[in-house]
């Protein structure tokens, strides 16, 4: 409702009393009302996270609690991120871990994606519907279902322990959206382009690198990201199926992390601070696409 | 009062393969086309390989039962007795209770949130990209990370949401939010709408701009109040996608792990197991996945028929853009 925006002046009479009236709008008030409670919702745990992040151990637990802590410390970070200590090692080596991990599956989710995307759009082969609706419905499948029969594969395949079963497990996760999402891009291009191209001596492979990509580059964007987060965030296949201990990733090592250190708030809190910032950081950069890969699809009216 | 847009008239592209002189049998249109299948074939063979197989690895163990060690070749086939120990054991009967509270209380909850939210994010004004932006972040952290925020929050000794509770006078002592019978589900479900209400948001957020402008301002010439616009000319219009968020809203929350499984692990008590963390138990923690099996295809089955309305939704989407 962006009604106040320049109109046509034929309609300035009741365009003008419309907007003089919705300043008062009680809906609008109420829409603000229950926006600024939801914003304390959404942020004080985050920020009760941080602010507990940098208090001494001592100072956590203290009752009434410290509001704002009274002699702030990096202390937990520094114990974190220093290679040169125990915990800062371990911790250092997840985080490692789990940038290879999410870095390898967006990376072979696209090479994987983009092919099949393409000829979804483009050819009309036998099957393509059900093949298409079946890579769909994984979004409805329960992961704890899949996790008896790939576990008993992985260790079949001798790949239980490896980071490898991680990457082909989370490669599914991204797929039915990337495949979705880049569809709906190719569907946009005009197939005249490329056939203009092939005229022109183009083989279909390099029309299909020198005009299709580029134009559906946001699309890849937005499944990239998608990807990377979802894999930097799993947590069940990662308890499943990795046990040593210098191949975890974050999440799994978090909870190493509380095991062993059960009382350490701030440190916990220190460490999950850390584990959100890439995250945080890449969708608040690439927001625009993020909400891209969500919505696409629900709303492609 | 249903109105098309203007893009809903937008046709795909030819495809390539559209003009078929005549009609051949599906073996030879196969053959044709078999180059088309390179392009499909490395996801279609992942997608197999970590979903088909499974599924029916699955339905094949769920009529055994295994040793504890997991020397699968020892296994003893069973018939349909592990689906009748599901059906009459004590335990069952709580957690499925919990997991329709669980799941019908988080998608409620998170819906209404959420699209309330995309209804008042829904005009331009100052600051209204950061704040859309930080209202997502708690969909974007890691569940694990979010898990053990709202356990320190949640503290029985040390908690912020006791001790406020306490500065305002509402309790005496601090409340034990986790290991209280009573408590323990609404609060799990607190943490859960907070982590999933901006998903609800954005995907309403984005069903909100197909609404045509014009047609409501046509409405309120026309006399219609603010209730009515929304009624007769927004809810119309929202109503595909809404379906859709609702779908996938249940279908997350059926599969929820992380939370439970980390705030509370099913406790005190199985106050708080849902089916899902106590397939979880009993696959990995007494070690029996013919019976957790059993649990996994018939909670399999009920995501299928999930899994049905959400492709026709969908589709019934892709028909109308491209019909």
């Amino acid at each position: 409702m962006s009604g106040e925006a320049p109109s046509p002046s034929s309609g300035r009479g009741w365009v003008s009393e419309g907007v003089r009236k919705r300043k008062r709008d009680p809906w609008r008030i109420a829409g603000n009302v229950f926006l600024t409670v939801l914003i304390i919702f959404a942020a004080l745990p985050m920020v009760w996270m941080f602010i507990t992040s940098i208090k001494s151990q001592f100072a956590a637990v203290q009752y009434p609690p410290e509001w704002f802590p009274r002699s702030p410390t990096l202390d937990e970070y520094r114990r974190l991120l220093l290679p040169t200590s125990e915990v800062g090692r371990d911790f250092l080596r997840y985080m490692f871990n789990s940038i290879w991990v999410s870095f390898a599956t967006t990376v072979l989710g696209v090479v994987v994606a983009v092919p099949a995307a393409y000829a979804f759009s483009r050819f009309r082969f036998p099957g393509r519907n059900l093949l298409f609706y079946s890579v769909l419905l994984r979004n409805m499948f329960p992961a704890v279902v899949f996790l008896m029969p790939l576990f008993i594969m992985m260790r079949w395949m001798g790949l239980v322990n490896t980071q490898f079963s991680l990457i082909l497990t989370y490669l599914t996760f991204g797929l039915p959206l990337s495949i979705w999402l880049l569809k709906g891009f190719y569907d946009n291009i005009p197939v005249q382009l490329e056939q203009a191209a092939r005229i022109d001596g183009a083989t279909r492979f390099q029309a299909f690198i020198y005009i299709v990509m580029p134009l559906s580059s946001p699309g890849i964007i937005a499944t990239a990201i998608y990807s990377f987060i979802m894999a930097w965030n799993e947590y069940v296949y990662a308890l499943t199926f990795i046990n040593d201990k210098s191949r975890l990733t974050l999440p799994v090592g978090l909870q190493r992390f509380f095991a062993e250190y059960a009382t350490n708030w701030p440190g916990l809190m220190a460490a999950s601070f850390i584990m959100s910032v890439p995250v945080v950081v890449m969708f608040l950069i690439l927001q625009k696409y993020f909400v891209k890969a969500l919505t696409e699809g629900a709303v492609k009216s | 009062m249903t109105l098309a847009t203007p893009t809903t008239t937008i046709r795909k592209p030819a495809s390539a393969g559209a003009v078929r002189p005549r009609k051949l049998n599906i073996l030879q249109r196969i053959w044709k086309h078999r180059h088309d299948y390179l392009y499909v074939l490395p996801s279609i063979g992942v997608m197999l390989l970590v979903i088909a197989y499974p599924v029916y690895y699955t339905v094949y163990l769920s009529f055994f039962n295994t040793p504890p060690n997991l020397a699968l070749e020892d296994k003893i086939y069973v018939g349909l007795d592990n689906y009748w120990r599901v059906i009459t054991a004590e335990s069952v009967h709580e957690a499925t209770w919990n997991t329709w509270v669980w799941t019908l209380w988080s998608t409620f909850l998170a819906f209404v949130i959420g699209f309330a939210a995309a209804l008042a994010l829904n005009h331009e004004f100052r600051g209204r990209g950061l704040l859309r932006g930080t209202l997502l972040v708690p969909y974007v952290i890691s569940a694990v990370a979010a898990a053990y925020i709202w356990r320190w929050i949640f503290h029985s000794d040390f908690g912020v949401v006791g001790a406020i509770s306490v500065a305002l006078g509402i309790t005496e002592r601090p409340i034990n939010f986790l290991d209280n019978v009573d408590i323990v589900m609404p609060s799990l479900i607190a943490v859960n709408v907070w982590k999933e209400f901006p998903f609800a948001m954005i995907m309403m957020l984005a069903g909100l701009q197909t609404v045509p402008e014009q047609l409501l301002r046509a409405a309120q010439v026309d006399g219609a109040n603010a209730w009515q616009r929304f009624w007769h000319v927004t809810v119309p219009h929202v109503k595909g996608v809404t379906l859709v968020t609702v779908l996938l809203l249940l279908v997350t929350n059926l599969n929820s792990f992380t939370i439970p499984y980390i705030m509370t692990g099913g406790g005190p008590a199985g106050a708080s197991e849902i089916w899902i963390t106590h397939i979880y138990q009993i696959a990995f923690g007494r070690i029996r996945f013919g019976l957790a099996s059993a649990y996994s295809v018939i909670l399999f089955v009920i995501m299928m028929g999930m899994g049905y309305f959400y492709v026709r939704a969908l589709t019934r989407g892709d028909d109308r853009s491209h019909g």
